[in-house]
């Protein structure tokens, strides 16, 4: 019984001497692989069993009677077929195996684009080695259960980071919540409504983000950075640089006296520079934790070091300021890592012919989502900046208040810098649904103004979008379809030009106020994680997942996902779903290693127990 | 009514030059950059469309391209990486194929190796033509350049020049009424009174030595070369048609007929090595793509004007029969140039530009006017 089934699991190459054909495979009509073919080749011939190193060009429609000949002349019985998806071409080399008289099962892959470790010459040669020696890529390998580690990290609070975190923490295991703002909620938490629903985005995402702060399975590091990570999954090294918020976290009570008495005024990163905030402040009142902090770059008493000011520190009645508190280093292990460091939007200073940044009244998408917001500058008011006399500098400046002049006439502009080779050839994808958005946000709050439209292509692809689209339609916006091709300004009235090509004519439309639909890309720092991660990211940026179809969670590198927009432009839904899944990713891995811990913690139990009686 | 396609256009138009009409998504913004368009002549977008579309007709009888001077600006801003003003130049050269009642434009166009051809089959003629009356019916010494007994005679070139310019003012006069008949006549275009097409007859020398449109392009580099090759060209043209009895006096220097002709050379010498400098480096958007006709344009250019320069030193410098030879040089790129660029090819739109703008203006003067399209459809059919 026992001889049996070993002979029916011992491999070919015990009984007859492997002869091993090594195929490097170029395939027809993709890029020239990243990996040098010739290095690899004088590295495979080197390898245990290696009868021949063949660099093949590879298509389609294969002629398997051809493989079968070479096969044939080098005597091979095993072959290897390394290129980046090489699982495609298998079933043509395993029917040449057949035809040469070999079995066709001894067949084996080795993909480059296969986790591992770090990409480039090392992981193909590991990858290739793995393949001729028939064992296990060993940096695919996981650790004993008992050594892994049932902690998460998840790098960015936005909403993807929120839901993964709440998803792993409801299920009690640990997770880090690493942000680098001073406060959770991300993009989100700036939106005023949502599309296509026109939910208030503060009463979807608010509620989570006090699901957070209330999780004792879930810690939260605001204001850092991830410094370091090594290890693999099961065993992540973590290295986290935490800037100091120089308020004590667990006696301010966020009263608000400390910005009242600080001096430093300056632009609100919240509010994407259209608002104004102290040098001590809070990003936003709903903001998690709910703490005031300090800026450094603003703060006099830091940049005097210590010399002037301090206001603060002096008017805080509970004594929660510590104006000398330092940035601080913490390290901690982890079995998982989710990714979700979601975006920026394109600076549309780029597009200098719609003149953002020379037309106070030209603003990019965030800034409008700010100023349409109830927590805004001018408390939801659809307003145009008026110019306004700064104290200090003594120079006049444009700024939103709450009473300024309503505009007439609103122009909102589709894919800046998105679809265009000369910025990102990629759709941004959300850009048409949000200007619709906008659009109802304007004729609702402003049923006097005229809004127009210009889009190239209207893509309202997700569930309800389209009915949206109608529904804006009929609310009596005014779409053009043809691309802006500049914004100019005479005698204080803004123009926009463009072709409206549905009926072949160029119009000049005078505007007030000016939207740009600007297109999302890598939020800054992205190239320097994928360094520190080591893991890949695709031509334009965005962090490439392992399988666009079947893996769009995982990375490379197995126990590192990817959530939200971090992985490519996507809208609210698709971005919580992703990061439950990704979640769930992580919640596999450890309850599979927790599962076969208990199994062998069983196993060791039960032998003990049967052990005993015999010895006694 | 029914609308023609012709699914071929658009490869067809490859071989004139316009290679990405094909990558246009019809955004509108090169319509909306150009400093050119504006209604009812709306480009390129429009030709891009008709090129996707294979409207071979609307785009027969569209004015748009000769009214783009390509200064690359829809190029530069295009968000697809496509060359809308490439697309045009292309357009501009099929149509002049179009207006070509021979075929033969269309034969230079679509092949290099034809127009090559064409180029040393005149050239050899008037060589050997040339040569032969020099031989026989002229001078008959080569070692003769002016005065009585020249090797070739002014007045002889005169006959010679007279009849050439005749007949392809002739063959471009035929051409210029098919586009008219195109771009005029065609069912959408709107009846012009012949009364209009006097009160703007002024348009046409205006545009044409002045060339101010191609002004409004925001780089006025390619305007002032132009400008300057086109008058350069002009004035040796009288030059020799009228005055060659004057400039071929010598071995002295007549300042009065020789001074125009210095000025006109260094002119065509000086814009012709601008023209090949820009696309030799590809730094300007209008320079970037070169059809294998604008190289055989500039090198004969450069060709004639070089030998029209050396036998005119040669002969200065008592060289006579060396100037003789270099003559009848000259005269093998002269002929050849001026017999398939004028009718044929590049040279044409000389015509066809100022044509295009008066066309446009008569267009808007009748649409003022309250005109209707010639093919407007038959009121009252009944519904089938």
């Amino acid at each position: 019984m026992k001889s049996t089934t070993e002979t029916k699991i011992a491999p070919v190459e015990a009984t007859a001497a492997a002869r091993i054909g090594v195929f490097l495979l170029r395939e027809g009509g993709t890029p020239p692989p990243a990996v040098d073919y010739a290095m690899l080749a004088e590295y495979a011939s080197q390898l245990p069993g290696v009868a021949a190193v063949r660099t093949v060009a590879v298509s389609a429609a294969m002629d398997p009677e051809k493989l079968a000949k070479e096969i044939r002349k080098a005597k091979l019985n095993t072959l290897v077929l390394a290129a980046e998806h090489p699982g495609f071409y298998k079933p043509a080399f395993a029917r040449a195996l057949t035809l040469a008289g070999g079995v066709g099962s001894q067949v084996r892959l080795a993909s480059f684009a296969e986790r591992g470790d770090c990409g480039g010459a090392g992981r193909a040669r590991e990858v290739l080695s793995s393949a001729v020696r028939g064992t296990p890529n060993a940096p695919a390998a996981e650790p004993s259960p008992s050594a892994f580690n049932t902690a998460t990290l998840v790098i960015g609070g936005g909403v993807a980071g929120i839901q993964a975190a709440l998803e792993i923490a409801e299920s009690g295991h640990k997770v880090y919540l690493v942000e680098r703002t001073g406060t959770i909620g991300g993009r989100m938490a700036m939106f005023d409504k949502t599309f296509p629903t026109l939910d208030c985005a503060a009463c979807i995402l608010t509620p989570k983000m006090v699901a957070v702060s209330q999780n004792p399975n879930i810690e939260l590091l605001v204001l850092s950075e991830v410094q370091e990570v090594s290890g693999s999954i099961g065993q992540f090294k973590v290295k986290v640089l935490k800037h100091a918020t120089r308020v004590d976290a667990s006696a301010c009570v966020a009263c608000g006296d400390c910005a009242h008495y600080c001096p430093v005024t300056t632009a609100s990163e919240f509010d994407m520079g259209i608002a104004t905030r102290k040098g001590i402040f809070i990003p936003f009142p709903q903001a998690v934790p709910n703490t005031y902090m300090i800026d450094p770059a603003y703060c006099t008493w830091v940049q005097s070091d210590g010399k002037k000011c301090g206001a603060c520190a002096k008017k805080c009645s509970k004594g929660a300021v510590h104006l000398d508190a330092k940035d601080e280093t913490v390290e901690f292990a982890v079995g998982n890592i989710i990714v979700a460091t979601g975006y920026d939007v394109l600076d549309a200073r780029r597009v200098e012919r719609y003149g953002y940044g020379t037309y106070p009244n030209v603003l990019n998408s965030l800034e409008f989502e700010r100023l349409t917001n109830a927590s805004g500058p001018t408390g939801g008011k659809i307003v145009m900046k008026s110019k306004k006399l700064n104290k200090k500098t003594k120079q006049e400046e444009w700024v939103f208040e709450p009473d300024g002049e309503k505009p007439k006439a609103v122009a909102i502009i589709h894919c800046v810098g998105s679809r265009d080779k000369n910025y990102n050839s990629y759709c941004s994808r959300v850009c048409c649904m949000y200007s619709l958005k906008f659009a109802h946000l304007v004729r609702e709050k402003l049923p006097e103004a005229k809004c127009y439209e210009y889009y190239i292509d209207m893509r309202a692809f997700g569930k309800g979008y389209e009915e949206f689209h109608e529904r804006i339609r009929e609310e009596g916006v005014c779409l053009v379809r043809g691309r802006t091709a500049s914004v100019v300004e005479r005698d204080g009235q803004l123009y926009i030009h463009g072709e409206n090509t549905l009926d072949e004519h160029l119009i000049t439309l005078p505007v007030d106020m000016v939207l740009l639909s600007v297109g999302l890309q890598p939020s800054q720092g992205t190239s320097e994680l994928a360094e520190k991660l080591c893991i890949p990211r695709d031509d334009d940026g965005w962090f490439r997942e392992l399988n666009y179809n079947s893996e769009p969670n995982s990375t490379m590198r197995q126990g590192i996902y990817v959530a939200g927009v971090c992985q490519g432009p996507k809208d609210i839904p698709d971005t919580v779903a992703q990061a439950s899944a990704a979640a769930a990713h992580a919640l596999r891995s450890i309850v599979g290693a927790t599962a076969k811990a208990h199994a062998a913690a069983a196993t060791q139990t039960s032998t003990e127990i049967a052990g005993t009686p015999a010895r006694s | 009514m029914a609308v023609r396609t012709n699914p071929q256009l658009i490869d067809d138009l490859q071989h004139f030059g316009a290679t990405d009409a094909v990558k246009c998504y019809q955004c509108g913004n090169c319509s909306a950059a150009c400093s050119h368009s504006e209604d009812p002549y709306v480009f390129p977008r429009k030709s891009m469309r008709y090129l996707q579309m294979g409207l071979e007709k609307p785009l027969r009888s569209a004015l748009d391209p000769w009214l783009c001077y390509y200064c690359g600006k829809c190029s530069e801003q295009c968000p697809r990486g496509a060359e809308p003003g490439e697309t045009m130049m292309g357009v501009r050269r099929w149509l002049t194929s179009e207006y070509d009642f021979t075929g033969i434009s269309r034969l230079l166009y679509r092949s290099w190796s034809s127009e090559l051809m064409a180029i040393l089959v005149v050239a050899a003629l008037t060589g050997a033509g040339f040569l032969s009356y020099g031989f026989m019916g002229g001078g008959g010494n080569l070692s003769v350049y002016d005065g009585p007994g020249a090797f070739l005679p002014p007045h002889a070139i005169h006959v010679f020049d007279w009849t050439m310019g005749i007949i392809l003012a002739l063959l471009l006069s035929i051409n210029c009424v098919r586009m008219w008949h195109f771009t005029m006549r065609n069912e959408h275009a709107l009846p012009v009174r012949p009364a209009l097409y006097v009160r703007y007859l002024l348009l046409l020398p205006v545009h044409f030595f002045t060339q101010k449109r191609f002004r409004h392009c925001e780089n006025k580099t390619p305007w002032a070369n132009h400008l300057i090759l086109m008058l350069s060209y002009l004035t040796m043209l009288t030059l020799i048609m009228v005055f060659l009895k004057q400039m071929q006096a010598g071995p002295q220097v007549n300042w009065y007929a020789h001074s125009f002709g210095y000025l006109s050379a260094i002119g065509l010498v000086g814009t012709t090595i601008f023209a090949i400098q820009g696309r030799i480096r590809k730094d300007a958007a209008y320079h970037r793509h070169s059809h294998e006709s604008d190289w055989m344009f500039l090198g004969l250019l450069l060709f004639v004007s070089f030998t029209g320069i050396a036998q005119h030193i040669l002969h200065r410098a008592g060289l006579p029969m060396a100037a003789n030879i270099t003559y009848v040089v000259h005269l093998m790129g002269v002929v050849p140039m001026l017999a398939l660029e004028v009718p044929f090819s590049k040279w044409s739109h000389l015509a066809y530009r100022p044509l295009a703008i008066y066309f446009a203006q008569l267009q808007q003067a009748a649409q003022a006017e309250g005109a209707l399209p010639l093919g407007r459809p038959a009121e009252a059919q009944p519904a089938a």
